[in-house]
């Protein structure tokens, strides 16, 4: 029997599409409902830890149809509260997609009006929303109504829930490489990956790590990773970013390119929709070039509010948002979308040799 | 803004007649192009010889050539035109190789014209395979090992270093002209002789074969600052082996990771870079190891392309507008997106939904031709399904195709039409699974990614299960949202599709439509651009009330191409002229009709009643124009007048005056007009009955014939038992055989006439320069008519008017009439817009479409400026040259008949008939010898008409030999002839000698099926050299009235006048 799966938004609407996974309670969930128009991706996206208590609407109608391979996950775990897609994929194979979803308990619907809640999303923001499955809307709305109260209940400070609660260690590939400190904010893993390519040793730390546990690993630089949520509810990180403004290099991806900002006194807003894709231009103003680039955010930076020694380098040419900004004077750099992709192009993973050039002109 | 204000006079050059491989996509991106750039208030200079072409009309360009594509014309336009710039990358391979030829010899450094888009090391570097391989060395892409060949002997050894099967690609040759796969030793000797000939620079190169790796082909876009964008990846259902345009393909890719696709994306990039892009599109193909992954780069093309228009439709991406913006200086950043108007043209484009695009064959036209699919293109057209899901869009994809209105039936399973490659092997893939072969088992055979196969899979087992359960409406909308069309469904549940669309307008089940956006809707879009489909509910609101609708003509197809959609172009800016809302619909991705500005509102949905009823459905139009699209609108439109929707123009009762034989023949007598003595028989025995009351020779052919489908002339009782044999599928008491005198050696005329509620205008009357028995779409043409008498084409337009105004036609009127001994006979009606109506209007100057369009609106005399109109008036001559594919089909006689075979048309103009005709003939890509040895291979009774022409060749220096009954009779009569051996009598024979060169051209006419058949050889060898081989005689006179013009060696060109419009 083919049961009916809901998503419910908090301001009322409801979309009825088709419960893949079993019905069970365990299986309805809350989030922030957002949408991605990726092609391609779907495992690097739903293992992002960006899109920590987010309900996932793919655009792209066709999801699943090359299976599922855990190398390409981009942290340990699945992440989302949710996947909709138009059709996704469930036919014997080795692995699928939606055996993966099943084995994570994330719910997941299929031949739900994928459009119709861009388009709704699009025009009235990202609201809390729930997954759940039901005979109609009436009890759909009822059930929803009680996952999505208890889910606003959660600790605002996002980025805490997550990060790594344990410092970790990784060698480099680079013996002559730098030592780089890593502040998880969420971190992508293939952030991690780039700056191993570069590194001589990568310590992570948890994101409410104080300066001075920081300090006493001497790195020569300091990387702000990927993060979900919103960045003014983020606890310690901005006051122990501050302590080394000026003092190595910094550079900061996403919510790490956020916090940076904050850290630097400046103010973040949130978006109408935020950018979630693989298609978003950026203008780079410093080397005069335009990257097709990865994205997932929902908040951006004020460019007005950056301290004088900060440049705005890098505009988002859709909606001329603040994208990336750089100071000379004091070594830092940030980044509000991908450069390390996964999904997405890969113009933009050049800036990982950039931050590295710095951290190693610091050192000489 | 960065425009080079440098730049202010363009030259852009065509791809001329539309041939395989080069079709009406360079219409649609040239035309786009040429807009974008006056848009710039740039001075644009057009040269192409396709009159065929919206780009040809005078107002879409500064000025228009209509002349031949060749160095030395194109030299005599630059002199006189001075263009500052010429952008080479619009107007296909045709365009880049004259482009390279023009730099090569100096002509546009002489003239200081400098290249935009690509430079002559671009072009080398992406079409020599050496250069090619060595830009891929450089950047680290692997590419199937493959070595130059430049003569026979170096290829045998090249095979066995390689082994089999081998892939040949010819350098410097369009649609992989001249290539293939050679299996085997033997194919690969015939294989690598034919391609060494066809590459312009006598190389080809020999790879190993990478037969069934999977295709990919990305589209990407490229400024100069280094912004690269990939606007579009497509995948191919078919996997390698088969020409790109010859596959199935799929947009936007379905079965890569994405760590695989941006794999594949960093190296095109990369490959760009290195080629040298500096500016505009390109393609770049790739193949994929199904289980591996490795990946090869196969080819790119440094230039809009047939994919890239796909892409355009596919993305709403212009990308030809884009190209040629970039080429004057603008970057990406600068280009507003015409759809969103509020992000900038550096994005690439977000799909929420997919298109596939099936090519559209015409083996059937070709007897004797192999239906086998291989790395050298052929297919004449291809339509494109858009759909939420890959089903739907394929399967609306399949009903596009016009082949079936269930786009699937049910047909017999062949094993070897499973195996190779061919035409109809996706009907063959799905019957398979409808009888339960397993997606692997298939795979094997086909090596159809298994992705591709269970998306099928799914829709057979779907049949299964709505074969067995009751139509309850839930089954219904599932049915409809995988794509299957009514009469599918009715097949399967053994009821009409007239039931199924009662079922579904009693529970509601309708589509809705949907957004072509570019962005999966994160960005607001007003641009209505719409596909339909079963998935929820409408995304957008109707833009406006009360449209008039425009028919389009579906996929090209021999008998039905780019002229109609000439007419639909045309007929759309004239209904907005009025102020009329215009919403086109229409399937096939290459045209200029399916741009997304052409019309107010477009389509892309199938032409069948079913979708055009749900389009109606919802934007409720006030009527709707089947008089421009060909034959394809006019059969739909009793069912939608059934429907509820006015017809506009012509009433179905004309359509149908026309349309019926037996009625159409009545009026004729009425009028007491000459028809051909004709019967109808529903079988051999009524024929063989009732055949002495007309008199052999008749011509024959089966009821609802579109090109002139199994139409032939039948001389003697056994070929008309022979011809009842061979067509007795097609032929019934339901469909009869039609029957007719057949004129021979009459002179045919085509006239296209508009007629008004108070007035009416010839456009012109076309004069055919073969006789009666050739297609009128294969025979040259000619406006003003050199043969006809003055009187004679007066009673033709006064009878061609009387007929209009018996028929009560409101538009367009085309008809075909023959004259002998000075009698007109009236041939046929079509009550539409034809196929000679863009000819007569670069010919005459008259905008028929335009003045089309005012009649079915109802202006009458008082609003229109008729006088300005006078075909008679004309002082230059123009002549219709025709092009045909036999070369792409190595099996097909290149005889003419009354079964159209022509792909597409040229146009020569000038001041006589002899200039006129030459730059036809060098416009169809026939040679015009000025010296040589002329061989002749007659018939009987044309030995002795043909002395004059012997003789006359003789005076103007050529020649001569021939077969040696006809040599004989030539001797005989003082004309110093060279006997052959005919191919029968030994060897070396008059096949050999053509095929080692030593003929300049052939004259070989011929009668009857033995003769046809021991010709053969002769007019296949000219074929595969590139000989001309003139069959008719009346040709053999225009041949030589160009030949003379050709020898004089003067060489004039002329723009197009603007036209007012009424």
């Amino acid at each position: 029997m083919v049961k009916k799966g809901f998503l419910v938004l908090e301001t009322g609407e409801t979309y009825e599409g088709r419960w893949m996974v079993p019905a069970e309670i365990k299986f309805e969930r809350a989030g922030e409902v957002v949408f991605n128009t990726s092609h391609q991706g779907f495992e690097e996206i739903a293992t992002d830890p960006s899109y920590f208590s987010q309900i996932v609407v793919m655009t792209a109608p066709m999801q699943g149809n090359y299976g599922a391979h855990s190398e390409v996950w981009e942290s340990r775990k699945i992440w989302i509260e949710g996947f909709i897609a138009l059709q996704i994929q469930n036919t014997p194979r080795e692995q699928t997609w939606l055996q993966t979803l099943v084995k994570a308990g994330v719910p997941t619907v299929s031949e739900m009006d994928t459009r119709a809640v861009a388009l709704r999303l699009r025009s009235g923001g990202t609201p809390w929303g729930a997954l759940v499955f039901a005979e109609d809307s009436a009890q759909a709305k009822v059930k929803a109504e009680k996952l999505i109260t208890d889910k606003k209940k959660i600790e605002n400070d996002w980025v805490h829930l997550a990060s790594r609660q344990q410092v970790e260690t990784f060698p480099g590939e680079n013996p002559q490489g730098p030592r780089i400190a890593v502040l998880d904010f969420g971190a992508k893993e293939n952030i991690l990956r780039e700056l191993k390519k570069r590194a001589r040793e990568l310590r992570v730390f948890p994101s409410r790590t104080p300066a001075h546990e920081i300090q006493a690993y001497e790195p020569d630089g300091l990387m702000l990773t990927n993060g979900p949520g919103d960045p003014t509810q983020v606890q310690v990180a901005p006051q122990t970013v501050q302590q080394f403004i000026g003092k190595i290099p910094i550079y900061g991806i996403c919510m790490g390119h956020q916090v940076l900002a904050l850290a630097l006194g400046a103010q973040t807003f949130k978006l109408k929709f935020g950018h979630r894709g693989a298609n978003h231009p950026i203008k780079d103003r410093l080397l005069e070039r335009i990257y097709m680039t990865s994205q997932n955010h929902g908040y951006a930076v004020k460019g007005e509010t950056l301290p004088k020694d900060a440049q705005v380098t890098q505009v988002n040419l859709n909606d001329h948002t603040v994208a990336g900004f750089y100071s000379e004077k004091n070594s830092y750099l940030g980044i509000q979308y991908h450069p390390e992709s996964h999904p997405g192009p890969h113009e933009a993973t050049e800036l990982f040799d950039f931050f590295v050039q710095k951290m190693m002109g610091v050192r000489q | 803004m960065s425009k080079r204000l440098e730049i202010r006079k363009v030259l852009i050059i065509g791809s001329g007649p539309i041939v395989i491989g080069q079709a009406c996509e360079f219409d649609y991106s040239g035309t786009q192009a040429c807009k974008a750039l006056m848009n710039e208030g740039l001075e644009v200079i057009l040269v192409n010889s396709n009159p065929a072409t919206i780009m040809t009309d005078p107002e879409v360009a500064t000025r228009v050539y209509v002349e031949p594509l060749k160095a030395n014309y194109l030299e005599k336009i630059i002199a006189e035109e001075r263009p500052d710039s010429l952008i080479p990358t619009l107007g296909g391979q045709t365009a880049l190789n004259l482009a390279l030829e023009l730099h090569d010899s100096g002509v546009l450094a002489k003239y200081n014209v400098r290249l935009l888009g690509a430079d002559p090391k671009v072009i080398r570097a992406a079409e020599d395979r050496e250069v090619f391989r060595g830009i891929l060395d450089k950047v680290g892409a692997k590419y199937p090992r493959s070595e130059m060949v430049r003569t026979f002997e170096q290829g045998m050894q090249v095979a066995q270093n390689l082994g089999y099967p081998l892939i040949l690609r010819p350098n410097f040759t369009l649609g992989g002209g001249g290539g293939g796969i050679a299996y085997s030793p033997l194919e690969y000797q015939r294989m690598i002789t034919q391609a060494l000939f066809e590459s312009p620079t006598s190389e080809v190169l020999v790879e190993e074969s990478i037969l069934g790796w999977k295709e990919f082909e990305l589209e990407v876009m490229r400024d100069r600052l280094g912004t690269f964008v990939v606007v579009c990846n497509i995948e191919n259902f078919d996997a390698c082996g088969v020409h790109t345009g010859d596959s199935i393909t799929v947009a936007p890719q379905q079965t890569l990771t994405d760590r695989e696709y941006q794999a594949m994306r960093d190296e095109a990039c990369k490959i760009l870079n290195e080629v040298g892009v500096e500016t505009g599109g390109a393609n770049i193909q790739f193949a994929t190891h199904p289980r591996t992954g490795e990946r090869v780069v196969i080819e790119m093309n440094p230039r809009v392309s047939r994919s890239s228009a796909l892409a355009s439709k596919a993305t709403g991406f212009p990308i030809a507008k884009i190209a040629a913006l970039l080429a004057i200086g603008y970057t990406l950043d600068e280009i507003q997106n015409d759809i969103t108007k509020v992000t900038p043209s550096c994005y690439e484009p977000a799909l929420d939904y997919v298109v596939t695009k099936i090519p559209r064959f015409a083996f059937e036209k070709f007897p004797g031709a192999k239906d086998i699919l291989t790395t050298q293109m052929k297919s004449v057209g291809e339509v494109m399904g858009v759909g939420r899901t890959f089903q739907e869009s394929f399967m609306k994809a399949v009903v596009s195709l016009e082949n079936h209105a269930e786009g699937f039936p049910s047909i017999p399973l062949d094993a070897d039409k499973l195996a190779v490659p061919n035409s109809q092997r996706f009907y063959q893939i799905y019957q398979a699974l409808r009888e339960g072969r397993t997606v692997a088992e298939i795979s094997e055979i086909t090596r159809v990614d298994p992705w591709f196969l269970e998306q099928l899979q799914q829709l057979t087992e779907f049949e299964k299960v709505l074969s067995a359960q009751e139509l309850a409406p839930d089954l219904l909308l599932a049915a409809k949202r995988k794509g299957m069309s009514d009469a599918l469904i009715g097949r399967l549940k053994d009821r009409t599709s007239e039931e199924i669309l009662s079922l579904r307008e009693k529970h509601k089940i309708f589509p809705c439509f949907q957004q072509i956006d570019t962005c999966a809707g994160e960005f607001a879009s007003s641009t209505p651009y719409f596909y339909s489909s079963y998935w929820f509910q409408q995304s957008v609101d109707l833009p406006f009330k009360s449209p008039i609708v425009v028919i389009g003509s579906g996929p090209n197809r021999i008998g039905q191409g780019i002229e109609f959609d000439y007419s639909c172009v045309r007929g759309v800016k004239a209904l907005r002229r009025h102020n009329e809302q215009v919403v086109m619909v229409n399937s096939n991705p290459e045209t200029v009709s399916t741009d997304y500005d052409t019309a107010n509102i477009l389509f892309f949905e199938p032409l069948t009643f079913e979708n055009l009823r749900e389009i109606f459905r919802w934007i409720q139009p006030k009527g709707f124009m089947a008089q421009l699209g060909g034959q394809t609108p006019i059969n739909l439109a009793p069912a939608l007048v059934r429907a509820g929707t006015p017809l506009l123009g012509s009433s179905l009762e004309a359509i149908d005056l026309a349309e019926d034989r037996g009625r159409f023949s009545e009026i004729c007598r009425e009028l007491k007009f000459h028809i051909p003595k004709s019967f109808m028989a529903s079988g051999l025995d009524v024929a063989l009955a009732q055949i002495e009351q007309v008199g052999f020779p008749v011509i024959c052919r089966p009821s609802y014939v579109l090109g002139g489908r199994r139409m032939e002339v039948v001389e003697n009782e056994s070929e008309l038992r022979s011809y009842f044999q061979r067509h007795q599928a097609f032929i019934s008491t339901e469909a009869p055989c039609l029957i007719d005198q057949f004129l021979e050696g009459a002179l045919e005329v085509d006239v296209d006439l508009v007629r008004g509620r108070d007035w009416m205008i010839v456009g012109g009357v076309v004069e055919h320069i073969e006789a009666a028995g050739v297609h009128s779409g294969d025979s040259m043409g000619v406006l003003p008519p050199q043969r006809l008498k003055k009187e004679t084409c007066q009673k033709i337009e006064e009878l061609s008017m009387q007929l209009a105004d018996r028929m009560k036609i409101i538009g367009h009127l085309n008809l075909q009439l023959a004259v002998k001994n000075d009698q007109v006979f009236i041939l046929e009606a079509n009550p539409r817009s034809s196929r000679s109506v863009p000819f007569v209007v670069k010919a005459a100057g008259v905008p028929l479409i335009d003045l089309g369009v005012a009649a079915v609106l109802g202006k009458s005399r008082s609003d229109l400026k008729l006088q300005d109109y006078d075909w008679h008036k004309t002082d230059s001559v123009s002549v219709k040259g025709v092009v045909f594919p036999f070369r792409k089909f190595s099996e097909a006689d290149s005889l003419l008949g009354p079964e159209m075979k022509s792909t597409g048309e040229s146009m020569g103009r000038g001041k006589s008939f002899g200039e006129a005709m030459k730059k036809a003939f060098l416009s169809s890509h026939i040679k015009l010898p000025k010296s040589g040895e002329v061989f002749f291979s007659l018939r009987e009774k044309d030995k002795t008409s043909m002395l004059e022409v012997a003789r006359e060749l003789k005076r103007m220096g050529y020649t001569i030999s021939a077969t040696r009954g006809t040599a004989e009779h030539f001797t005989r009569h003082g004309i110093e002839t060279l006997a052959l051996r005919k191919v029968h009598e030994g060897r070396p024979n008059c096949v050999d000698r053509i095929r080692s060169g030593e003929i300049a051209f052939v004259i070989n006419t011929t009668r009857g099926r033995t003769s046809i058949e021991a010709s053969f050889d002769i007019r296949r060898a000219c074929i595969d050299l590139g000989i001309p081989c003139i069959t008719e005689n009346d040709a053999v006179n225009a041949f030589l009235i160009a030949l003379k013009s050709a020898q004089a060696e003067q060489l004039n060109v002329g723009y197009l006048p603007q036209v007012s419009l009424p």
